[in-house]
């Protein structure tokens, strides 16, 4: 994890330079197009548009590796899971029904296996630009853009110090952690069975959360003493002005709803089923 | 003293962003109990910041700290399971607003307990009843698989709920007690 407690990785792409609260918007208009549809080829668009800009940013694939395969073991399982669970269901949206896997109690169909196929690509179109936004924006910059959008500065800072005491929380986990082990209550394999473990790694939490009620006090107390509240208004060190390039990126997003938008409403049928 | 819940003074922020960050970095330490579904000792925080600080604070604290989790672990917003986390906080906070209840000042009785029980268990129930819903409608799912889903995420929220998030409100309560064990001498 780097210093600013969250994936943020440095560099000067297109999309570091790109003004956080646009980043934000991309997201948004991004996971809103996507929850629209339930369509084979809108998501191979948008995911090869995703994985296009992906690569404009330059991220080295050595982060990105971990959250793509956690992405991919998840739809994995659930694709698993629907096909068990739910052998048909694909034919409660098409209308047909073409056996195809026996599975004992019942038989996989050609339009489940179609569904499951469209489902994952669904849950994959949202994973490039989410890693965009996380590994290019950074935090502070992040806080500062959610008040350009017309967030009250009093929450765009609950979310920063959110992302900036994780850091110091996974320090104090550790160090309770390693305080517990010395008491004989570890996690590693050799302090118990697993349920033992379980309930060592539970216990931590209670210590935690003590400091950190006390954190709470401390850094409130600080907040004050600057006259953190005063204002009705802040600036922030870290925002930025936007830019021209930012501004052709918002008419992006606008297009992309607004398309989305008339896609859904005069063409799309709900579910894309080609055979 | 408590003081009302839709005033946001330093305090407040800096509660949600602690609790924020607290539920964010322990939400990965599960127990899978179905496929995709895990049992999070965290959710026992959720009912912790309700009760401590009330519902608007257990709110946003759950939505931020689901978002941050997912960010770092998933790569990809559950939007429907983040706002149910902050409604689940917002029911379990409702106790914050009954009277003569203040764990802070060690306040807490027999009562408080049955009614934080209820506050919890419509909090669980409508929140998976949310995020279901979501899956069906929004993301396309199937209706069988998230009815297993939540229901095994609900029993499992439920015992977190029982097990930790109660005891540990109480314990905070009976802990903050001690100074005023005190009795007047006639």
């Amino acid at each position: 994890m780097s210093k600013a407690g969250n994936l943020f990785v440095e560099g000067d792409s297109l999309f570091h330079r790109m003004d956080g609260a646009v980043k934000l918007i991309l997201l948004l208009t991004w996971t809103v197009s996507t929850f629209l549809f339930l369509d084979l080829r809108i998501f191979a668009v948008m995911l090869s548009a995703g994985i296009g800009m992906l690569l404009l940013s330059r991220i080295p694939f050595r982060r990105m590796a971990l959250l793509f395969w956690v992405l991919m073991v998840f739809t994995l399982i659930n694709s698993i899971f629907i096909l068990i669970i739910t052998p048909r269901f694909g034919s409660t949206l098409t209308g047909s029904n073409t056996p195809l896997i026996p599975v004992g109690y019942d038989t996989i169909n050609a339009e489940t296996l179609f569904y499951v196929l469209t489902l994952s690509a669904k849950y994959l179109t949202l994973l490039p630009v989410t890693m965009l936004f996380i590994f290019t924006t950074h935090p502070s910059r992040f806080a500062a853009s959610l008040n350009k959008l017309g967030v009250h500065y009093k929450m765009a800072y609950a979310v920063s110090i959110a992302f900036r005491y994780i850091p110091d929380l996974t320090q104090e986990f550790k160090n309770i952690l390693n305080a517990m082990q010395m008491r004989g209550m570890g996690i590693s394999r050799g302090d118990g069975n697993l349920w033992r473990r379980m309930k060592n790694l539970s216990l931590v939490v209670v210590p935690l959360l003590q400091s950190s009620l006390q954190h709470i006090e401390s850094v409130s107390n600080a907040m004050d003493l600057r006259g953190f509240g005063t204002g009705s208004k802040r600036t922030w060190y870290m925002g930025m002005p936007m830019s021209r390039s930012d501004k052709w990126m918002l008419l992006l997003c606008v297009l992309l709803l607004v398309a989305a938008i008339l896609l859904k409403g005069f063409w799309a049928e709900k579910f894309w089923y080609p055979f | 003293m408590k003081s009302s819940i839709w005033k946001w003074n330093t305090r407040t922020v800096v509660t949600i962003g602690i609790g924020a960050a607290l539920y964010g970095a322990t939400s990965w330490i599960g127990i899978p109990i179905a496929p995709d579904t895990q049992l999070r000792p965290a959710v026992a925080l959720l009912a912790i910041f309700g009760a401590l600080f009330g519902p608007v604070v257990g709110f946003v604290a759950g939505l931020i700290g689901h978002v941050i989790n997912d960010f770092l672990t998933s790569g990809t917003v559950w939007w429907g399971w983040a706002l149910g986390s902050g409604i689940t906080a917002a029911f379990m906070g409702l106790i914050y607003l009954s009277k003569g209840f203040n764990p802070q000042d060690g306040e807490i009785r027999k009562g408080h307990v049955v009614r934080f029980l209820i506050y919890g268990l419509v909090g669980i129930f409508v929140s998976l009843a949310f995020s279901g819903l979501f899956d069906i409608y929004v993301m396309g799912e199937p209706n069988d698989k998230i009815i297993i889903q939540t229901v095994t995420a609900g029993l499992a929220n439920t015992a977190v709920f029982v097990i930790l998030g109660i005891p540990a409100v109480w314990a905070y309560a009976k802990r903050n007690r001690n100074n005023t064990n005190l009795t007047v001498e006639r």
